[in-house]
Protein backbone atom coordinates (compact mmCIF):
# COMPACT_ATOMS: atom_id res chain seq x y z
CA UNK A 1 0.00 0.00 0.00
CA UNK A 2 2.96 2.11 0.59
CA UNK A 3 4.18 2.08 -2.60
CA UNK A 4 1.42 3.19 -4.33
CA UNK A 5 2.51 6.78 -2.83
CA UNK A 6 5.69 6.64 -5.06
CA UNK A 7 3.49 7.25 -7.95
CA UNK A 8 3.27 10.56 -9.65
CA UNK A 9 0.64 12.91 -8.09
CA UNK A 10 -1.65 13.19 -11.51
CA UNK A 11 -1.91 9.42 -11.29
CA UNK A 12 -3.75 9.59 -8.16
CA UNK A 13 -6.96 11.59 -8.77
CA UNK A 14 -8.82 8.52 -9.77
CA UNK A 15 -7.41 6.04 -7.39
CA UNK A 16 -7.95 2.07 -7.61
CA UNK A 17 -10.92 0.92 -5.58
CA UNK A 18 -9.41 -1.72 -3.82
CA UNK A 19 -12.08 -4.06 -2.65
CA UNK A 20 -11.38 -6.22 0.38
CA UNK A 21 -10.41 -10.31 0.17
CA UNK A 22 -12.85 -10.66 2.55
CA UNK A 23 -15.74 -9.86 0.08
CA UNK A 24 -14.52 -11.72 -2.28
CA UNK A 25 -14.09 -14.40 -0.26
CA UNK A 26 -17.59 -14.40 1.04
CA UNK A 27 -18.69 -13.92 -2.30
CA UNK A 28 -17.00 -17.13 -3.42
CA UNK A 29 -17.97 -19.34 -0.40
CA UNK A 30 -21.97 -18.66 -0.50
CA UNK A 31 -21.91 -18.75 -4.91
CA UNK A 32 -19.89 -22.26 -4.39
CA UNK A 33 -22.02 -24.08 -1.85
CA UNK A 34 -25.23 -22.50 -3.85
CA UNK A 35 -24.36 -23.73 -7.47
CA UNK A 36 -22.80 -27.03 -5.90
CA UNK A 37 -26.26 -27.58 -4.65
CA UNK A 38 -28.06 -26.89 -7.58
CA UNK A 39 -25.71 -29.47 -9.44
CA UNK A 40 -25.97 -32.35 -6.65
CA UNK A 41 -29.36 -31.76 -6.83
CA UNK A 42 -29.96 -31.73 -10.73
CA UNK A 43 -27.70 -35.27 -10.92
CA UNK A 44 -29.35 -37.14 -8.32
CA UNK A 45 -32.55 -36.38 -8.93
CA UNK A 46 -33.72 -38.69 -11.84
CA UNK A 47 -36.72 -36.44 -12.57
CA UNK A 48 -34.79 -33.56 -13.48
CA UNK A 49 -32.83 -34.99 -15.87
CA UNK A 50 -34.13 -33.31 -18.86
CA UNK A 51 -33.15 -30.94 -21.06
CA UNK A 52 -33.97 -28.03 -19.21
CA UNK A 53 -32.57 -29.10 -16.01
CA UNK A 54 -29.62 -29.99 -17.88
CA UNK A 55 -29.01 -26.24 -19.20
CA UNK A 56 -29.62 -25.13 -15.30
CA UNK A 57 -27.43 -27.66 -14.17
CA UNK A 58 -24.75 -26.43 -16.95
CA UNK A 59 -25.16 -22.90 -15.97
CA UNK A 60 -24.81 -24.04 -12.08
CA UNK A 61 -21.66 -25.44 -13.37
CA UNK A 62 -20.22 -22.98 -14.72
CA UNK A 63 -20.59 -20.31 -11.38
CA UNK A 64 -19.44 -23.02 -9.49
CA UNK A 65 -16.52 -23.39 -11.60
CA UNK A 66 -16.15 -19.08 -11.67
CA UNK A 67 -16.65 -19.16 -8.31
CA UNK A 68 -13.89 -21.85 -7.23
CA UNK A 69 -11.16 -20.12 -9.01
CA UNK A 70 -12.12 -16.40 -7.83
CA UNK A 71 -11.39 -18.07 -4.43
CA UNK A 72 -8.70 -19.68 -5.13
CA UNK A 73 -7.05 -16.40 -7.08
CA UNK A 74 -8.30 -14.37 -3.74
CA UNK A 75 -6.46 -16.89 -1.55
CA UNK A 76 -3.64 -17.18 -3.42
CA UNK A 77 -3.15 -12.70 -3.87
CA UNK A 78 -3.70 -13.01 -0.10
CA UNK A 79 -1.31 -15.46 0.58
CA UNK A 80 0.55 -13.59 -1.13
CA UNK A 81 0.40 -10.46 0.57
CA UNK A 82 1.31 -11.75 3.61
CA UNK A 83 4.69 -13.05 2.02
CA UNK A 84 3.92 -16.95 2.32
CA UNK A 85 3.86 -17.21 -2.25
CA UNK A 86 6.29 -16.21 -4.35
CA UNK A 87 4.43 -14.44 -6.86
CA UNK A 88 7.33 -14.15 -9.58
CA UNK A 89 7.39 -18.28 -9.11
CA UNK A 90 6.85 -20.04 -12.35
CA UNK A 91 4.72 -22.22 -11.08
CA UNK A 92 2.47 -19.62 -9.90
CA UNK A 93 2.62 -18.16 -12.60
CA UNK A 94 1.17 -21.12 -14.39
CA UNK A 95 -1.17 -22.17 -12.13
CA UNK A 96 -2.31 -18.17 -12.18
CA UNK A 97 -2.61 -18.52 -15.99
CA UNK A 98 -4.73 -21.86 -15.44
CA UNK A 99 -6.98 -20.03 -13.42
CA UNK A 100 -7.72 -16.89 -15.69
CA UNK A 101 -8.71 -19.49 -18.89
CA UNK A 102 -10.67 -21.15 -16.03
CA UNK A 103 -12.52 -17.87 -15.12
CA UNK A 104 -12.44 -17.12 -18.62
CA UNK A 105 -14.18 -20.11 -20.03
CA UNK A 106 -16.58 -19.98 -17.32
CA UNK A 107 -17.68 -16.63 -18.19
CA UNK A 108 -18.39 -17.53 -21.23
CA UNK A 109 -19.85 -20.76 -20.53
CA UNK A 110 -22.73 -18.49 -18.41
CA UNK A 111 -23.08 -16.74 -21.32
CA UNK A 112 -23.75 -19.51 -23.62
CA UNK A 113 -25.63 -21.26 -20.45
CA UNK A 114 -28.18 -18.32 -20.57
CA UNK A 115 -28.86 -18.47 -24.25
CA UNK A 116 -29.63 -21.93 -24.08
CA UNK A 117 -32.09 -21.82 -21.09
CA UNK A 118 -33.71 -18.80 -23.37
CA UNK A 119 -34.01 -20.99 -26.33
CA UNK A 120 -35.07 -24.41 -24.68
CA UNK A 121 -37.79 -21.54 -22.53
CA UNK A 122 -38.58 -20.60 -26.18
CA UNK A 123 -38.87 -23.88 -27.55
CA UNK A 124 -41.01 -25.00 -24.88
CA UNK A 125 -43.39 -21.94 -25.46
CA UNK A 126 -43.67 -21.71 -29.28
CA UNK A 127 -43.42 -25.26 -30.52
CA UNK A 128 -44.83 -27.26 -27.26
CA UNK A 129 -46.37 -30.42 -29.52
CA UNK A 130 -42.71 -31.15 -30.82
CA UNK A 131 -40.75 -30.18 -28.03
CA UNK A 132 -39.72 -33.51 -26.61
CA UNK A 133 -39.04 -34.02 -31.09
CA UNK A 134 -37.05 -30.91 -31.12
CA UNK A 135 -35.34 -30.76 -27.72
CA UNK A 136 -34.51 -34.17 -26.82
CA UNK A 137 -32.40 -35.63 -24.19
CA UNK A 138 -29.19 -36.50 -26.73
CA UNK A 139 -29.96 -32.98 -28.82
CA UNK A 140 -29.03 -30.92 -25.33
CA UNK A 141 -26.08 -33.13 -24.24
CA UNK A 142 -24.50 -32.64 -27.62
CA UNK A 143 -25.12 -28.20 -27.46
CA UNK A 144 -23.74 -28.68 -23.52
CA UNK A 145 -20.96 -30.89 -25.18
CA UNK A 146 -20.10 -28.13 -27.65
CA UNK A 147 -20.77 -24.95 -25.56
CA UNK A 148 -18.24 -26.57 -23.18
CA UNK A 149 -15.99 -27.43 -25.49
CA UNK A 150 -16.23 -23.84 -27.57
CA UNK A 151 -15.85 -22.56 -23.62
CA UNK A 152 -12.69 -24.65 -22.74
CA UNK A 153 -11.03 -23.67 -25.94
CA UNK A 154 -11.79 -19.64 -25.86
CA UNK A 155 -10.81 -19.71 -22.20
CA UNK A 156 -7.63 -21.04 -23.15
CA UNK A 157 -7.19 -18.86 -26.46
CA UNK A 158 -8.01 -15.84 -24.75
CA UNK A 159 -5.55 -16.23 -21.86
CA UNK A 160 -2.73 -17.82 -24.06
CA UNK A 161 -3.25 -14.25 -26.74
CA UNK A 162 -4.03 -11.61 -24.42
CA UNK A 163 -2.31 -8.65 -26.26
CA UNK A 164 -4.55 -9.42 -29.66
CA UNK A 165 -7.87 -6.95 -29.77
CA UNK A 166 -9.41 -9.73 -31.72
CA UNK A 167 -9.86 -12.09 -28.43
CA UNK A 168 -11.28 -8.91 -26.69
CA UNK A 169 -13.32 -7.76 -29.58
CA UNK A 170 -14.91 -11.55 -29.59
CA UNK A 171 -15.59 -11.43 -26.17
CA UNK A 172 -17.46 -8.30 -26.45
CA UNK A 173 -19.53 -9.12 -29.51
CA UNK A 174 -20.41 -12.68 -27.66
CA UNK A 175 -22.09 -10.62 -24.95
CA UNK A 176 -24.13 -7.97 -27.15
CA UNK A 177 -24.93 -10.90 -29.34
CA UNK A 178 -26.32 -12.96 -26.71
CA UNK A 179 -27.96 -9.98 -24.82
CA UNK A 180 -29.81 -8.91 -27.84
CA UNK A 181 -30.82 -12.75 -28.42
CA UNK A 182 -32.16 -13.22 -24.80
CA UNK A 183 -34.07 -10.18 -24.82
CA UNK A 184 -35.75 -10.86 -28.04
CA UNK A 185 -36.75 -14.71 -26.97
CA UNK A 186 -37.69 -13.24 -23.71
CA UNK A 187 -39.77 -10.37 -24.89
CA UNK A 188 -41.35 -12.78 -27.58
CA UNK A 189 -42.55 -15.02 -25.01
CA UNK A 190 -43.46 -12.28 -22.55
CA UNK A 191 -46.00 -10.59 -25.95
CA UNK A 192 -47.48 -14.38 -25.41
CA UNK A 193 -47.93 -14.49 -22.04
CA UNK A 194 -49.50 -11.14 -22.41
CA UNK A 195 -51.91 -12.21 -24.65
CA UNK A 196 -52.73 -14.83 -22.51
CA UNK A 197 -53.92 -12.93 -19.83
CA UNK A 198 -55.87 -10.74 -21.56
CA UNK A 199 -57.69 -13.57 -22.70
CA UNK A 200 -57.91 -15.51 -19.08
CA UNK A 201 -58.66 -11.82 -18.46
CA UNK A 202 -61.62 -11.82 -20.38
CA UNK A 203 -63.34 -14.16 -17.94
CA UNK A 204 -65.93 -12.97 -15.34
CA UNK A 205 -64.69 -12.69 -12.05
CA UNK A 206 -61.09 -13.50 -12.44
CA UNK A 207 -59.45 -10.31 -13.24
CA UNK A 208 -55.87 -10.22 -11.92
CA UNK A 209 -54.00 -7.67 -13.00
CA UNK A 210 -51.39 -8.03 -10.20
CA UNK A 211 -50.09 -11.35 -12.31
CA UNK A 212 -49.32 -9.39 -15.41
CA UNK A 213 -47.50 -6.99 -13.21
CA UNK A 214 -45.63 -9.25 -12.14
CA UNK A 215 -44.74 -11.19 -14.93
CA UNK A 216 -43.36 -7.70 -16.34
CA UNK A 217 -41.45 -7.95 -12.87
CA UNK A 218 -39.86 -11.16 -13.44
CA UNK A 219 -38.78 -10.70 -16.76
CA UNK A 220 -36.94 -7.12 -16.11
CA UNK A 221 -35.61 -8.87 -12.78
CA UNK A 222 -33.98 -11.74 -15.06
CA UNK A 223 -33.19 -9.25 -17.96
CA UNK A 224 -31.64 -6.33 -15.62
CA UNK A 225 -29.81 -8.52 -13.28
CA UNK A 226 -27.89 -10.04 -16.26
CA UNK A 227 -27.46 -6.79 -17.44
CA UNK A 228 -26.28 -4.89 -14.53
CA UNK A 229 -24.23 -7.43 -13.57
CA UNK A 230 -22.40 -8.05 -16.69
CA UNK A 231 -22.56 -4.61 -18.82
CA UNK A 232 -19.82 -2.66 -16.22
CA UNK A 233 -17.41 -5.22 -17.12
CA UNK A 234 -17.83 -5.47 -20.78
CA UNK A 235 -17.74 -1.45 -20.70
CA UNK A 236 -14.23 -1.85 -19.08
CA UNK A 237 -12.78 -4.01 -22.05
CA UNK A 238 -14.83 -2.01 -24.77
CA UNK A 239 -12.75 1.08 -22.86
CA UNK A 240 -9.60 -0.78 -22.93
CA UNK A 241 -9.51 -0.95 -26.38
CA UNK A 242 -11.42 2.05 -27.44
CA UNK A 243 -9.67 4.88 -25.36
CA UNK A 244 -6.52 3.99 -23.30
CA UNK A 245 -5.41 7.20 -22.19
CA UNK A 246 -8.52 9.26 -21.47
CA UNK A 247 -8.33 9.88 -18.10
CA UNK A 248 -12.31 9.80 -18.06
CA UNK A 249 -12.04 5.69 -19.80
CA UNK A 250 -8.73 5.75 -16.82
CA UNK A 251 -11.57 6.34 -14.00
CA UNK A 252 -13.77 3.90 -14.98
CA UNK A 253 -11.07 1.65 -14.92
CA UNK A 254 -10.32 2.26 -11.74
CA UNK A 255 -13.35 0.72 -10.36
CA UNK A 256 -12.57 -2.72 -12.04
CA UNK A 257 -12.57 -4.25 -8.63
CA UNK A 258 -16.42 -3.11 -8.21
CA UNK A 259 -17.38 -4.46 -11.30
CA UNK A 260 -15.34 -7.71 -10.34
CA UNK A 261 -17.67 -7.75 -6.99
CA UNK A 262 -20.84 -7.54 -9.74
CA UNK A 263 -19.96 -10.22 -11.67
CA UNK A 264 -19.50 -12.63 -8.72
CA UNK A 265 -22.62 -11.73 -7.35
CA UNK A 266 -24.31 -12.69 -10.31
CA UNK A 267 -23.14 -16.03 -9.60
CA UNK A 268 -24.74 -15.55 -6.27
CA UNK A 269 -28.39 -14.36 -7.45
CA UNK A 270 -28.47 -16.91 -10.53
CA UNK A 271 -29.89 -19.81 -8.54
CA UNK A 272 -32.36 -17.80 -7.20
CA UNK A 273 -33.56 -16.49 -10.72
CA UNK A 274 -32.59 -19.50 -12.35
CA UNK A 275 -32.94 -22.76 -10.58
CA UNK A 276 -34.77 -22.21 -7.09
CA UNK A 277 -37.62 -21.26 -8.88
CA UNK A 278 -38.70 -24.80 -9.56
CA UNK A 279 -40.54 -26.66 -7.28
CA UNK A 280 -38.98 -29.89 -7.58
CA UNK A 281 -35.28 -28.64 -7.32
CA UNK A 282 -36.27 -27.29 -3.63
CA UNK A 283 -38.01 -30.42 -3.10
CA UNK A 284 -34.68 -31.95 -3.70
CA UNK A 285 -32.91 -29.29 -1.87
CA UNK A 286 -35.23 -29.91 0.90
CA UNK A 287 -34.57 -33.83 1.16
CA UNK A 288 -30.64 -33.36 1.02
CA UNK A 289 -30.14 -30.94 3.53
CA UNK A 290 -33.37 -30.92 5.99
CA UNK A 291 -34.27 -34.83 6.22
CA UNK A 292 -33.05 -37.64 3.85
CA UNK A 293 -35.49 -40.36 2.89
CA UNK A 294 -35.78 -42.06 6.04
CA UNK A 295 -38.49 -43.67 7.31
CA UNK A 296 -38.14 -41.30 10.54
CA UNK A 297 -38.52 -38.23 8.28
CA UNK A 298 -41.73 -39.19 7.47
CA UNK A 299 -42.66 -39.84 10.99
CA UNK A 300 -41.60 -36.31 11.86
CA UNK A 301 -43.39 -34.95 8.93
CA UNK A 302 -46.51 -36.87 10.16
CA UNK A 303 -46.07 -35.18 13.18
CA UNK A 304 -46.81 -31.89 12.16
CA UNK A 305 -49.36 -32.53 9.90
CA UNK B 1 -9.18 -11.84 -12.97
CA UNK B 2 -7.60 -10.50 -10.38
CA UNK B 3 -4.66 -12.72 -11.32
CA UNK B 4 -0.95 -12.05 -11.13
CA UNK B 5 0.62 -10.14 -13.98
CA UNK B 6 1.58 -11.31 -16.72
CA UNK B 7 5.68 -10.95 -17.30
CA UNK B 8 7.67 -10.96 -19.88
CA UNK B 9 11.22 -11.69 -20.44
CA UNK B 10 13.59 -9.66 -22.61
CA UNK B 11 16.86 -9.28 -23.15
CA UNK B 12 17.21 -5.55 -24.27
CA UNK B 13 14.83 -2.36 -23.84
CA UNK B 14 12.88 -1.45 -26.43
CA UNK B 15 10.73 1.52 -26.33
CA UNK B 16 8.74 0.43 -29.50
CA UNK B 17 7.79 -3.13 -28.72
CA UNK B 18 7.51 -1.36 -24.92
CA UNK B 19 4.40 0.16 -26.12
CA UNK B 20 3.38 -2.72 -27.30
CA UNK B 21 3.23 -4.32 -24.23
CA UNK B 22 2.32 -1.92 -22.33
CA UNK B 23 -0.83 -2.03 -24.49
CA UNK B 24 -1.31 -5.55 -23.76
CA UNK B 25 -0.12 -4.76 -20.01
CA UNK B 26 -3.27 -2.57 -19.86
CA UNK B 27 -5.52 -5.44 -20.67
CA UNK B 28 -3.51 -7.20 -18.57
CA UNK B 29 -3.91 -4.82 -15.94
CA UNK B 30 -7.49 -5.92 -15.48
CA UNK B 31 -5.89 -9.16 -14.27
CA UNK B 32 -4.01 -7.90 -11.53
CA UNK B 33 -3.96 -4.67 -9.29
CA UNK B 34 -3.15 -6.54 -6.02
CA UNK B 35 -0.11 -6.95 -7.12
CA UNK B 36 0.77 -3.79 -8.13
CA UNK B 37 2.42 -2.98 -4.98
CA UNK B 38 4.99 -5.78 -5.42
CA UNK B 39 5.69 -4.48 -9.53
CA UNK B 40 5.73 -0.98 -8.64
CA UNK B 41 8.06 -2.08 -5.61
CA UNK B 42 10.29 -3.92 -8.19
CA UNK B 43 10.20 -1.98 -10.69
CA UNK B 44 11.52 0.90 -9.01
CA UNK B 45 14.86 -1.71 -9.40
CA UNK B 46 14.62 -1.09 -13.01
CA UNK B 47 13.97 2.65 -13.92
CA UNK B 48 12.86 2.90 -17.28
CA UNK B 49 13.73 -0.46 -18.26
CA UNK B 50 17.45 -0.59 -17.26
CA UNK B 51 17.53 -3.75 -15.51
CA UNK B 52 20.05 -4.23 -13.56
CA UNK B 53 19.53 -7.58 -13.76
CA UNK B 54 20.55 -8.93 -17.06
CA UNK B 55 19.08 -12.01 -16.94
CA UNK B 56 15.06 -10.24 -17.38
CA UNK B 57 13.70 -6.74 -17.33
CA UNK B 58 10.05 -6.59 -15.66
CA UNK B 59 8.10 -4.36 -18.75
CA UNK B 60 4.92 -4.12 -16.86
CA UNK B 61 4.03 -0.83 -16.07
CA UNK B 62 1.34 0.18 -13.90
CA UNK B 63 1.36 3.71 -15.08
CA UNK B 64 3.24 4.16 -18.57
CA UNK B 65 6.26 6.78 -18.09
CA UNK B 66 5.91 7.46 -21.74
CA UNK B 67 2.46 8.66 -21.72
CA UNK B 68 1.60 9.07 -18.77
CA UNK B 69 -2.94 9.72 -18.31
CA UNK B 70 -2.87 13.34 -17.53
CA UNK B 71 -5.95 14.77 -15.39
CA UNK B 72 -5.36 18.67 -16.22
CA UNK B 73 -8.28 20.64 -17.91
CA UNK B 74 -10.70 17.84 -17.52
CA UNK B 75 -13.75 19.34 -18.82
CA UNK B 76 -16.26 17.36 -17.15
CA UNK B 77 -16.57 15.80 -13.61
CA UNK B 78 -13.55 12.90 -13.69
CA UNK B 79 -16.17 10.06 -13.18
CA UNK B 80 -18.55 11.24 -16.04
CA UNK B 81 -18.33 8.10 -17.52
CA UNK B 82 -19.00 5.92 -14.71
CA UNK B 83 -22.29 8.03 -13.94
CA UNK B 84 -23.50 8.25 -17.40
CA UNK B 85 -23.09 4.50 -17.91
CA UNK B 86 -25.16 3.56 -14.47
CA UNK B 87 -27.83 5.87 -15.09
CA UNK B 88 -28.45 4.77 -18.62
CA UNK B 89 -28.64 1.19 -16.86
CA UNK B 90 -30.75 2.31 -14.35
CA UNK B 91 -33.14 4.29 -16.92
CA UNK B 92 -32.80 1.21 -19.46
CA UNK B 93 -34.09 -1.27 -16.59
CA UNK B 94 -36.65 1.08 -15.66
CA UNK B 95 -37.95 2.07 -18.99
CA UNK B 96 -37.85 -1.70 -20.27
CA UNK B 97 -40.10 -2.41 -16.73
CA UNK B 98 -42.30 0.26 -18.00
CA UNK B 99 -42.96 -0.90 -21.67
CA UNK B 100 -43.41 -4.50 -19.95
CA UNK B 101 -45.67 -2.90 -17.53
CA UNK B 102 -48.11 -0.90 -19.90
CA UNK B 103 -47.73 -3.88 -22.34
CA UNK B 104 -49.69 -5.80 -20.26
CA UNK B 105 -51.99 -3.15 -19.19
CA UNK B 106 -52.87 -2.06 -22.79
CA UNK B 107 -55.46 -3.95 -25.21
CA UNK B 108 -58.82 -4.01 -23.28
CA UNK B 109 -60.06 -7.44 -22.51
CA UNK B 110 -63.35 -8.34 -24.30
CA UNK B 111 -66.11 -9.46 -22.01
CA UNK B 112 -68.35 -10.65 -24.68
CA UNK B 113 -66.22 -12.94 -26.61
CA UNK B 114 -67.97 -13.05 -29.78
CA UNK B 115 -65.48 -11.07 -31.46
CA UNK B 116 -62.80 -13.84 -30.59
CA UNK B 117 -65.19 -16.98 -30.61
CA UNK B 118 -65.63 -15.99 -34.67
CA UNK B 119 -62.20 -15.48 -35.66
CA UNK B 120 -59.88 -18.93 -36.74
CA UNK B 121 -58.96 -20.95 -34.11
CA UNK B 122 -55.20 -21.01 -35.17
CA UNK B 123 -54.22 -24.44 -33.52
CA UNK B 124 -52.43 -27.24 -34.98
CA UNK B 125 -52.24 -27.27 -38.47
CA UNK B 126 -54.29 -30.05 -39.30
CA UNK B 127 -57.28 -28.23 -37.50
CA UNK B 128 -56.83 -25.52 -39.27
CA UNK B 129 -59.53 -25.54 -41.28
CA UNK B 130 -61.86 -26.62 -38.68
CA UNK B 131 -63.78 -23.75 -36.82
CA UNK B 132 -65.58 -23.92 -33.81
CA UNK B 133 -69.63 -23.84 -34.48
CA UNK B 134 -71.03 -20.39 -34.64
CA UNK B 135 -72.12 -18.91 -31.13
CA UNK B 136 -75.69 -17.49 -31.54
CA UNK B 137 -76.27 -16.74 -28.32
CA UNK B 138 -73.23 -14.39 -27.64
CA UNK B 139 -71.76 -16.07 -24.44
CA UNK B 140 -68.00 -15.85 -24.00
CA UNK B 141 -66.78 -18.20 -25.59
CA UNK B 142 -65.01 -19.89 -22.40
CA UNK B 143 -68.16 -20.61 -20.68
CA UNK B 144 -69.32 -23.30 -23.22
CA UNK B 145 -67.53 -26.51 -23.25
CA UNK B 146 -64.06 -26.05 -24.82
CA UNK B 147 -65.37 -27.85 -27.82
CA UNK B 148 -68.14 -29.02 -29.32
CA UNK B 149 -68.09 -33.11 -29.27
CA UNK B 150 -68.10 -33.56 -33.07
CA UNK B 151 -65.58 -31.05 -33.36
CA UNK B 152 -63.00 -32.25 -30.82
CA UNK B 153 -63.56 -35.94 -31.94
CA UNK B 154 -62.40 -34.84 -35.44
CA UNK B 155 -59.54 -32.77 -33.68
CA UNK B 156 -58.65 -35.30 -31.38
CA UNK B 157 -58.10 -37.65 -34.64
CA UNK B 158 -56.08 -35.22 -35.93
CA UNK B 159 -54.22 -35.02 -33.16
CA UNK B 160 -53.46 -38.19 -33.03
CA UNK B 161 -52.78 -38.39 -36.89
CA UNK B 162 -50.49 -35.63 -36.12
CA UNK B 163 -48.74 -37.20 -33.43
CA UNK B 164 -48.37 -40.11 -34.90
CA UNK B 165 -46.78 -38.77 -38.38
CA UNK B 166 -44.39 -37.00 -35.79
CA UNK B 167 -43.49 -39.48 -33.56
CA UNK B 168 -44.66 -42.78 -35.08
CA UNK B 169 -47.43 -44.82 -34.03
CA UNK B 170 -47.97 -44.48 -30.57
CA UNK B 171 -51.87 -45.30 -29.50
CA UNK B 172 -53.73 -42.36 -27.78
CA UNK B 173 -56.02 -43.57 -25.41
CA UNK B 174 -57.19 -39.70 -23.97
CA UNK B 175 -61.02 -38.57 -24.51
CA UNK B 176 -62.29 -36.95 -27.17
CA UNK B 177 -62.21 -33.54 -25.76
CA UNK B 178 -60.69 -30.79 -26.95
CA UNK B 179 -57.30 -29.29 -25.09
CA UNK B 180 -55.56 -28.62 -28.07
CA UNK B 181 -51.70 -27.12 -28.06
CA UNK B 182 -50.75 -24.39 -30.08
CA UNK B 183 -49.66 -25.76 -33.26
CA UNK B 184 -46.04 -25.72 -34.27
CA UNK B 185 -46.07 -22.70 -36.38
CA UNK B 186 -49.46 -21.16 -36.28
CA UNK B 187 -48.73 -19.95 -32.88
CA UNK B 188 -45.71 -18.15 -33.69
CA UNK B 189 -47.22 -14.65 -34.36
CA UNK B 190 -49.16 -14.51 -31.03
CA UNK B 191 -51.71 -16.59 -29.84
CA UNK B 192 -54.97 -18.74 -30.40
CA UNK B 193 -58.23 -16.13 -30.90
CA UNK B 194 -59.72 -18.31 -28.39
CA UNK B 195 -59.44 -18.14 -24.67
CA UNK B 196 -60.39 -21.35 -23.56
CA UNK B 197 -57.71 -22.67 -26.46
CA UNK B 198 -55.28 -20.92 -24.63
CA UNK B 199 -55.86 -22.38 -21.48
CA UNK B 200 -55.21 -25.76 -23.37
CA UNK B 201 -52.81 -24.17 -24.71
CA UNK B 202 -51.06 -23.31 -21.21
CA UNK B 203 -51.57 -26.56 -19.63
CA UNK B 204 -49.93 -28.18 -22.84
CA UNK B 205 -46.90 -26.08 -22.70
CA UNK B 206 -46.18 -26.76 -19.18
CA UNK B 207 -46.42 -30.53 -20.02
CA UNK B 208 -44.34 -30.45 -23.11
CA UNK B 209 -41.98 -28.84 -21.29
CA UNK B 210 -42.12 -30.83 -18.76
CA UNK B 211 -41.38 -33.87 -20.70
CA UNK B 212 -37.54 -33.62 -21.00
CA UNK B 213 -37.06 -37.22 -21.30
CA UNK B 214 -37.85 -40.16 -23.16
CA UNK B 215 -40.38 -41.33 -20.88
CA UNK B 216 -43.47 -42.39 -22.60
CA UNK B 217 -45.60 -42.45 -19.08
CA UNK B 218 -45.32 -39.20 -19.28
CA UNK B 219 -46.24 -38.38 -22.52
CA UNK B 220 -49.31 -40.76 -22.03
CA UNK B 221 -49.94 -38.92 -19.28
CA UNK B 222 -49.80 -35.67 -21.28
CA UNK B 223 -51.87 -36.35 -23.79
CA UNK B 224 -54.52 -37.48 -21.47
CA UNK B 225 -54.47 -34.62 -19.70
CA UNK B 226 -54.81 -32.47 -22.84
CA UNK B 227 -57.65 -33.94 -23.18
CA UNK B 228 -59.05 -33.48 -19.86
CA UNK B 229 -58.53 -29.92 -19.46
CA UNK B 230 -62.00 -28.59 -20.59
CA UNK B 231 -63.26 -29.99 -17.13
CA UNK B 232 -60.46 -27.89 -15.41
CA UNK B 233 -61.37 -24.84 -17.70
CA UNK B 234 -65.05 -24.64 -16.03
CA UNK B 235 -63.76 -25.81 -13.00
CA UNK B 236 -63.50 -23.03 -10.24
CA UNK B 237 -60.66 -23.71 -8.08
CA UNK B 238 -59.08 -24.16 -11.45
CA UNK B 239 -59.42 -20.76 -12.72
CA UNK B 240 -56.35 -19.38 -11.60
CA UNK B 241 -54.85 -19.84 -14.60
CA UNK B 242 -53.04 -15.93 -16.15
CA UNK B 243 -49.71 -14.83 -17.20
CA UNK B 244 -48.08 -17.34 -14.47
CA UNK B 245 -49.29 -20.07 -16.12
CA UNK B 246 -46.77 -19.21 -19.59
CA UNK B 247 -44.25 -21.60 -18.23
CA UNK B 248 -41.11 -20.44 -18.36
CA UNK B 249 -39.76 -21.53 -15.24
CA UNK B 250 -40.02 -24.81 -14.14
CA UNK B 251 -42.83 -27.41 -15.49
CA UNK B 252 -44.38 -29.81 -13.11
CA UNK B 253 -42.79 -33.16 -13.38
CA UNK B 254 -45.44 -35.37 -12.45
CA UNK B 255 -49.20 -34.25 -13.67
CA UNK B 256 -51.41 -36.20 -11.03
CA UNK B 257 -55.20 -34.69 -12.17
CA UNK B 258 -55.81 -31.33 -13.93
CA UNK B 259 -55.71 -29.10 -10.83
CA UNK B 260 -52.13 -29.66 -9.72
CA UNK B 261 -50.41 -27.32 -11.69
CA UNK B 262 -51.69 -23.92 -10.60
CA UNK B 263 -50.53 -24.53 -6.88
CA UNK B 264 -47.80 -27.05 -6.97
CA UNK B 265 -45.84 -25.31 -10.71
CA UNK B 266 -43.81 -22.16 -10.06
CA UNK B 267 -43.86 -20.56 -12.89
CA UNK B 268 -41.29 -18.40 -14.40
CA UNK B 269 -43.88 -14.91 -14.83
CA UNK B 270 -44.72 -15.71 -11.37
Amino acid sequence: MNDVSALPSNHTDCQVVKVPHLVFLVLGMVSLSENLLVVVAVVRNKNLHSPMYMFICSLATFNTISSLSKTWETLMMEFSDVGQLDSRGDSVRRVDDIIDALLCMSFIGCICSFLAIAVDRYVTIFHALRYHNIMTTRRAAAALAGIWALCGVAGAVMVAFCDATVIKIFFIVLFLISLLLILFLYVHMFLLARSHARKIAALPGSAMPHRSLRGALTLTMLFGVFVVCWAPFFLHLLLLMVCVENPYCECYRSLFQLNLVLLMSHAVVDPAIYAFRSAELRNTFRKMLFCSDSPLCYKVKALFH
Amino acid sequence: MMSMERRTLVPNPERERERERTQCKRTVRLRSWVFLEMSVFNHSNLSGGNAPDPDYKWTYEYYDDDEPVSFEGLKAHRYSIVIGFWVGLAVFVIFMFFVLTLLTKTGAPHPEGAEPCKKRVRLTSCVEDLRPPADPDNRPCLHRPLLDSSLSRSLFHCYVNEEQAQEGSRPRAGTPRGGLVQGPGRGRSGSPEEGGMEVGVTRALQGAAMLGGNRTDHREAMSLSHFNIPNVVNSEHCSTLGADDLLLGEPPIIMEGECHWPHSAHHMMD
